[in-house]
């Protein structure tokens, strides 16, 4: 065990605390202690509870002393993107306009970690309502990147990338709607895990968009997030589009050899305008997964530009009805690029957001024939490491949306066809950034992802690395 | 499908309720001119018996690898 708790991973930490090695009490404080050490570089968090956190640790040390465990996840302390509904607490996403909000219930996925026994840490900072990829907030200011505090850590699930990275919570819920948990994994070197749309719960969380959006974790390892998966998955009463498809084994599924696996990589498209800093990396990855028995094999896509088109036409238009009522009433209280972006979707003729919709259905057939002999296929997640802040920093000019649309380039057509994917850190570039794949699966088999992403950890150890404060 | 000009955008965020200035109708079009530009080679080429709801279809369908 670590002499210093906050290092461990979330499975180690939580044996290890069911196990009575370590106390909820001195895991808390180690994640306090390097909150308190690592805030002020990071703004990762909005809120920090650190009273009620120590209490809730103390009540779950006296439960376990008394032979009661509440669930896997006992007295492990976790921090959350600020977007998911807690009855009594406040809630910003990342907003002035919900500077305020204290909703009068809990989001279905954060209730069944809680459920499972977790603490409290507090909330992670965000992109204003989740609608950006870089982690800039006017209202609350950039969240910064552990690895390089002068670049991005990616957003929208900003403060997400960035405490996981930087070892202040074991894990956190982000969520994904063209990229918002693939991209903070990717520019902060964790494992990100975009879930297939229906597979978690999405009662309770913030909404942008009802077709695209996707609930699911960032952890410093795949088995930190089948675990996770694992607890939140399931139908839902509280949401009706929660598929109620049976929920596998995932932790099991991380046991097992790659062995025989066919991986697709594309021909063109994913493999187009890389920085040469990510071809290597992607060369390299997949040199470690033919070491681990797989079957590289090279897939020729449907045009991915075209599916990146159809996503913007619909998360445009949903993020705009979304917004209606507050961009007529309070246009003053957004920061000027997201008023910006929820602008655009006024412009989508209804006819055409129908059109994007319902070519969906084609298009995930046509993309499920191409990709019919393969387990998953491997992609960058971006083009690129984090840019910096400052390179990023596009204000309310007409180049954001030159700038946002290379960022999501590579994770928008995933969101369109509503599959899951799990982004794992997979090098480092020359100056030290992190730099992710995304394994894109099947609808509902996030289990061959967590399986694939498993062995590749065991394999590397680029997702143990820890930055170092300076 | 083509993508609407900086009048067109300017009247539709009218109708829709939320009315923007000149400068932002422009700055919408230039930005939401690319996704109706990527999508144009679908646009209007979708059969009329297409079924809306296929993608849950498709989505939950059981694919052999």
């Amino acid at each position: 065990m670590s002499s210093e708790p906050a290092l461990m991973s979330l499975v180690a930490v939580a044996k290890a605390i069911a196990d009575k090695k370590v106390s909820s009490r001195e895991v808390t404080r180690s994640c306090l202690h390097r909150i308190a050490q690592w805030q002020p570089r990071l703004n990762a968090f909005m809120a920090i509870e650190s009273e009620q956190a120590m209490a809730a640790a103390d009540e779950a040390d006296a439960a376990l002393a008394k032979g009661a465990n509440r669930g896997p996840l006992h007295g492990v302390p976790l921090a959350h993107k600020d977007m998911y509904y807690e009855a009594g607490k406040v809630v910003t996403c990342g907003s002035l306009i919900r500077r305020d909000f204290v909703p009068r219930t809990t989001s279905t996925a954060l209730q069944r970690l809680k459920d499972a026994g977790t603490v409290r840490l507090g909330s992670l900072q965000m992109v204003e309502f989740a609608y950006g990829p870089t982690g800039h907030n006017v209202h609350y200011g950039a969240v910064h990147n552990p690895w390089n505090v002068d670049h991005i850590t990616g957003g929208s699930s900003s403060g997400s990338g960035s405490a996981v990275a930087a070892r202040l919570t074991f894990a956190a819920l982000g969520s994904d709607t063209g990229g918002s948990i693939r991209m903070p994994a990717h520019f902060c070197g964790v494992t990100g895990l975009k879930t297939t749309v229906g597979r978690v719960s999405r009662a309770g969380a913030m909404p942008l968009s009802q077709s695209l959006d996707t609930v699911g974790p960032l952890a410093q390892t795949v088995e930190d997030c089948a675990l996770l998966l694992g607890l939140m998955a399931g139908a839902d009463s509280e949401d009706p589009t929660a598929s109620t498809l049976p929920v596998p084994d995932y932790m099991e599924a991380t046991k097992g050899s790659i062995k025989g696996f066919r991986i697709g990589v594309p021909t063109a498209f994913y493999v187009d305008d890389l920085d040469t800093e990510v071809a290597r990396i992607l060369d390299e990855t997949i040199a470690v997964l033919k070491k681990e028995g797989a079957e590289i094999v090279q897939v020729e896509l449907p045009d991915q530009r075209q599916l990146t088109a159809a996503c913007q036409l619909v998360l445009a238009a949903e993020a705009a009805a979304f917004h209606k009522r507050w961009m007529i009433e309070r246009p003053q209280d957004y920061g000027p690029q997201v008023l910006m972006r929820l602008q655009n979707g006024l412009a989508i003729p209804a006819v055409s957001y129908l059109e994007a919709m319902r070519w969906r259905g084609p298009a995930l057939a046509a993309y499920l024939a191409v990709v019919a002999g393969t387990d998953a296929v491997l992609a960058p997640v971006a083009p690129m490491p984090a840019p910096t802040i400052a390179e990023s920093d596009v204000g309310n000019s007409d180049g954001a949306e030159a700038v946002i649309q290379r960022l999501t380039r590579f994770t928008r057509p995933v969101n369109y066809l509503g599959l899951p994917s799990l982004s794992i850190p997979t090098g480092f570039s020359r100056n030290g950034l992190p730099v992710g794949m995304q394994l894109i699966g099947r609808a509902f088999d996030e289990a061959t992802l967590l399986q694939i992403g498993a062995a590749f950890q065991r394999a590397t150890d680029f997702h143990a690395r820890v930055p170092e404060l300076k | 499908m083509t993508k609407p000009s900086p009048k067109e955008a300017k009247a539709m965020a009218d109708v829709a309720g939320v009315p923007v200035n000149d400068d932002g109708a422009t700055r919408i079009a230039g930005s939401i001119g690319p996704a109706f530009e990527g999508f144009a080679p679908i646009a209007g080429t979708l059969p009329m018996d297409l079924e809306p709801a296929s993608y849950l279809v498709v989505q939950t369908a059981k694919v052999s690898k």
